[in-house]
């Protein structure tokens, strides 16, 4: 939480002191071979940091990439964190010192916090697309080509893609709704059945882009302006304010994160939650966190895709270690095992056509989960994330116009 | 009178104990799904997952922190309060500001002050880190000490030299064990400081040094671990309960 209110200073500070020092210009890979570069890499050892809340993250990470890893003479070491922004807090500082053997060698980060760096020229750029593995993924899939709006340019690779999910109780909603408009409809039908995070969190903010998505006359334009966000989002509150006193508890009480609807969620105060994350639904239902009769509500209209992906700073002192590692979490093997439900099962950045005949058979074994659809029908009709700049003025005018009415 | 007095007591082990209950209960179930009020499950699947994300390694490193920073406040804090005991410091209030001041500003904010600076002069990351928290330490260390010996009865001391203790038998056999309770608070205190601390050994350690708060705050930040949280967060609660209890004892054997 400090770590963004500092993140976000130091994004203010770049934006106003425009080209002040340290130069926010991109430090550029040098184009090495990638012989020279896997010669460069053995021997050293590589930070990844990443959020730690995330148990079976933590354990893909530990015993299967680390591993594998080590079998190119790469150290993988996994730095907890809480919140991503404490990485790129870490980032910032040693850019500013002018460090150039630094801690943090690899950062799981997108949307604004990959934003935010980039601005800063943190991130170390042009180096993603030249890595071997990066030949398959799909050119023109545009949740690769823009992270949350700001343009990846090769400052990241992709790890994994993630898709906005509806959840819900089966015993609970028997006739479950198929659009949007029908959660919402269902929400005011069962008063104290559903409610969602309030923004600034992560996933209720999420639910606000999505319902804006939905009411507004035309289509939302993904880059933000001021004209835009006026035109767009008075019919926005007027559905918020309207649905409030149907939520749990009249809406008095939002849970203030994710984790708290999961809770709801789980005790049965609510039959829906949502998350970003739905590759992790099956072990919430396998480990009895969540009723068995836990499903994915998939949505007519579609829902947000993401992708997140692996960012290597330019104060890494050891960059090549780095990209190969980078290069090996691209791998298919590593992107099959890493999709499979007991280990991780987060959804492939890979596009299967591209894959050699044996890679893609062995994406084909992965076993059915029995309440995660597959992703090709999770992500039916997704829409790319709307630019990150839309996000703290919606969540202002969530707070201003729904909660303070 | 003694019967308020108990009531206090048990009041404030209530206060402290309660909300441990929760957690201990967490620590020993491996399915406790609301609304029972007891877990369905019991078991020890918090402690070795735990145990699995590097909790003996994190605790290791913690105590080794901790010692440090109890080694090196105490004895610096205790450098202070002789001199301001000593009466012979110019500003001995600006002294004294300067020596609390610690308290008074944000640990983050200190943190990633002196995070660029640390990086610019190049000192090694654990270094930063033990010389931040020594600092953050020594408002504590110092006041404890300064205290006790403000408090300490003069008489036994001029007793002794009257009696031809020379001044090194003074204090080995008088005035350290009139304040050996006060430096075991002070080195308590000390202790707590490098054992808690979270903002400090992540930013300035750069990472290096994942301590057992830092592996639990990341693992509280999800949803689904309850028990593995709450091992991590027992085996962050326990050492320092059990070394207060130590403290206490001691500093009751030596005044009744």
């Amino acid at each position: 939480m400090h770590g963004g209110r500092r993140a976000a200073l130091a994004a203010a500070v770049v934006v106003l002191a425009g080209c002040a020092a340290p130069d926010s210009d991109a430090t550029q890979a040098e184009g090495q071979s990638w012989d020279q570069v896997l010669a460069e890499a053995d021997g050293q050892t590589v930070s990844l940091w990443m959020y730690g809340g995330d148990e079976a993250g933590n354990a893909y990470v530990d015993d299967v990439l680390t591993p594998a890893a080590a079998d190119l003479g790469v150290t993988l070491r996994r730095v907890p964190v809480a919140e991503t922004t404490e990485a790129l807090d870490r980032v910032l500082d040693e850019r500013q010192a002018g460090v150039a053997d630094g801690e943090v060698d690899l950062v799981w980060v997108n949307g604004a916090n990959f934003g935010t760096g980039k601005q800063a020229g943190a991130w170390l750029c042009g180096w993603a697309d030249d890595l071997p593995n990066a030949r398959y993924l799909a050119p023109d899939d545009p949740l690769l080509a823009e992270d949350f709006g700001t343009p990846v340019d090769a400052c990241e690779s992709p790890w994994h893609k993630a898709q906005f999910t509806l959840v819900y109780d089966s015993a609970a909603v028997p006739d479950p709704p198929t659009d949007l408009a029908g959660v919402l409809d269902w929400a005011r039908a069962n008063p104290g059945r559903f409610t969602y995070p309030a923004p600034p969190d992560f996933t209720g903010s999420v639910f606000v882009r999505q319902v804006l998505t939905n009411v507004a006359a035309d289509d939302v334009p993904l880059d933000y302006s001021a004209d835009a966000f006026d035109e767009v989002t008075p019919p926005l509150w007027d559905v918020l304010r309207e649905l409030r006193p149907s939520l749990w508890r009249e809406g008095r009480d939002q849970p203030t994160s994710q984790q708290e609807l999961d809770r709801l969620y789980a005790d049965g105060e609510v039959a829906m939650t949502m998350t970003y994350g739905p590759a992790t639904l099956t072990d919430l239902v396998a480990d009895g966190t969540f009723p068995p009769t836990t499903r994915v509500l998939t949505l007519d209209d579609g829902t947000f895709g993401n992708a997140s992906f692996l960012a290597l700073p330019a104060s890494s002192g050891s960059q090549a270690g780095a990209q190969v590692v980078a290069d090996l979490a691209l791998s298919p093997a590593q992107q099959v095992a890493k999709a499979d439900p007991p280990t991780w099962g987060q959804f492939t950045v890979l596009d299967l056509d591209l894959l050699p005949a044996a890679d893609r058979e062995a994406f084909d074994r992965l076993p059915a989960s029995p309440v995660v659809p597959p992703f090709e029908e999770l992500s039916a009709n997704a829409r790319p994330e709307l630019s990150a700049a839309w996000v703290p003025p919606l969540d202002d005018g969530w707070r201003r116009e729904v909660l303070g009415s | 009178m003694t019967a308020l007095r108990r009531l206090t007591g048990v009041g404030l082990a209530a206060w402290f104990l309660l909300p441990l209950v929760p957690l201990v209960l967490w620590a020993a179930a491996d399915v406790w799904r609301a609304p029972a009020a007891l877990p369905q499950q019991w078991g020890s699947s918090g402690w070795s997952a735990a145990a699995a994300a590097g909790g003996w390694a994190a605790a290791g490193r913690s105590l080794g922190l901790a010692a440090v920073v109890a080694v090196l406040g105490t004895l610096l804090g205790a450098a202070a309060a002789a001199a301001l005991d000593g009466g012979r410091l110019r500003a001995p209030r600006t002294i004294t500001a300067l020596l609390l001041a610690p308290v008074a500003l944000p640990p983050l904010a200190v943190a990633l002050g002196l995070d660029v600076l640390l990086l610019r002069l190049g000192v090694p990351a654990p270094v930063g880190v033990v010389a931040v928290l020594t600092v953050a330490a020594l408002p504590y260390t110092t006041y404890a000490l300064r205290v006790a010996l403000a408090g300490m009865d003069r008489g036994y001391a001029e007793e002794a030299r009257l009696l031809g203790a020379t001044p090194a038998v003074v204090w080995r056999r008088v005035r350290l064990p009139l304040l050996a309770p006060a430096v075991a608070t002070a080195a308590l205190l000390a202790f707590l400081v490098g054992w808690s601390d979270y903002v400090v050994t992540l930013t300035v350690g750069g990472g290096q040094l994942v301590t057992l708060p830092l592996l639990l705050g990341s693992a509280a930040s999800g949803v689904g671990d309850e028990p593995t949280v709450a091992a991590l967060a027992l085996s962050a609660v326990l050492p320092p309960l059990a070394a207060a209890l130590l403290v206490a004892r001691l500093a009751r054997g030596r005044t009744g």
